[in-house]
């Protein structure tokens, strides 16, 4: 018998598998803080763009705690942590001669960020 | 297979092609996979969920203001109760469009995409060159659209790298106020709920 029946499928289908765990773990960082990205080049999976890499943000919200894709990704378990949308300047990101009103906007994980020097 | 399908038959089958059969056939001969469950989930995706899903979100949210409170703050819930969710939509974010804020969204590392409410992703939206291009110059991308913003619109390019997905809530477009809802939805675009369309004034 497959794993993957048709039977199944609608009920998959409408129920997917989030990847927000029920842990209580606590945030590193608070909305409003000045965040740096870790400038860091694993080979392996990783959600940090390098387009981001050492730039700085703001933390504008916290989504709550999910499984870390980076260790998840290679069988080495969910290590729980928040998930925050940042807010990066265009400026900050491509250089000053780009727009005063330009965002980006990126979901990052606890373990992708420091304190903003 | 039947003989309905339009392609020709004396090509022999692309490297994408080869290689998704040869999955399949792998898959199937170690009984993970019952090929008629992917065919079932095909048409799912083909025939029962598409952007008019996430049409009847926004018509909802611009008749009536507390679904609309309710689908910024509470985005996951207020999507389901319209019956939309599931796989690609289990945490979602909506985000508004006014008249001083567009919000455009992209997936720069793959193809992530709100399924439940838009279906699967147009090509575009999956290739590099708009992946690339609209963190970088998204007025850019715009004007390839057919899409014009004045310049103190400010523009805000949501990444959904992570294990987010995102909608955007469109402006709500001029002489559409005696519109139902149902007529609202018919005005909806796949574009609009993605950032890189404006709905014209009616």
């Amino acid at each position: 018998m497959p794993t993957l029946t048709p039977d199944i499928v609608p009920g998959l289908i409408a129920t997917g598998a989030s990847a927000r765990l029920d842990e209580d773990v606590a945030p590193k960082f608070s909305i409003g803080d000045a965040v740096e990205m870790k400038n860091i080049n694993p080979v392996t999976h990783t959600r940090l763009p390098r387009y981001v890499r050492g730039k700085k943000g703001i933390v504008e919200r916290d989504h709550g705690v999910f499984a870390f894709p980076d260790t998840g990704a290679h069988g080495l378990g969910h290590k729980a942590q928040h998930v925050y949308s940042v807010k990066f300047s265009f400026r900050e990101l491509w250089g000053e001669d780009h727009a005063e009103n330009m965002y980006l906007y990126i979901d990052m994980f606890d373990d992708y960020m420091r304190p903003a020097p | 297979m039947p003989h309905d399908h339009p392609h020709p038959h004396n090509k022999p089958l692309s490297d994408v092609e080869l290689r998704v059969k040869a999955l399949e056939s792998i898959l199937t001969e170690k009984e993970l996979i019952d090929p008629e469950a992917i065919d079932l989930i095909v048409e799912t995706y083909e025939t029962k969920i598409g952007p008019r899903n996430g049409a009847r979100v926004v018509a909802k949210a611009w008749s009536d203001p507390a679904y609309k409170e309710r689908l910024l703050s509470d985005t996951t819930a207020a999507i389901s109760e319209l019956g939309f969710s599931g796989v690609q939509g289990e945490d979602m974010v909506v985000v508004e469009n006014t008249e001083d804020v567009h919000n455009i969204v992209v997936c720069t590392l793959c193809s992530c995409y709100p399924w439940p409410t838009l279906g699967l992703p147009p090509v575009w939206y999956k290739a590099a060159p708009y992946r690339a291009k609209v963190v970088k110059d998204p007025r850019g991308v715009l004007d390839e659209f057919g899409v014009s913003l004045p310049e103190e619109t400010e523009i805000r390019v949501w990444d959904s790298n992570a294990e987010l997905r995102y909608l955007v809530l469109p402006k709500r477009p001029d002489g559409t106020d005696g519109m139902s809802e149902e007529q609202l939805a018919e005005i909806v675009t796949r574009d609009a709920m993605i950032g890189t369309d404006v709905l014209a004034a009616h």
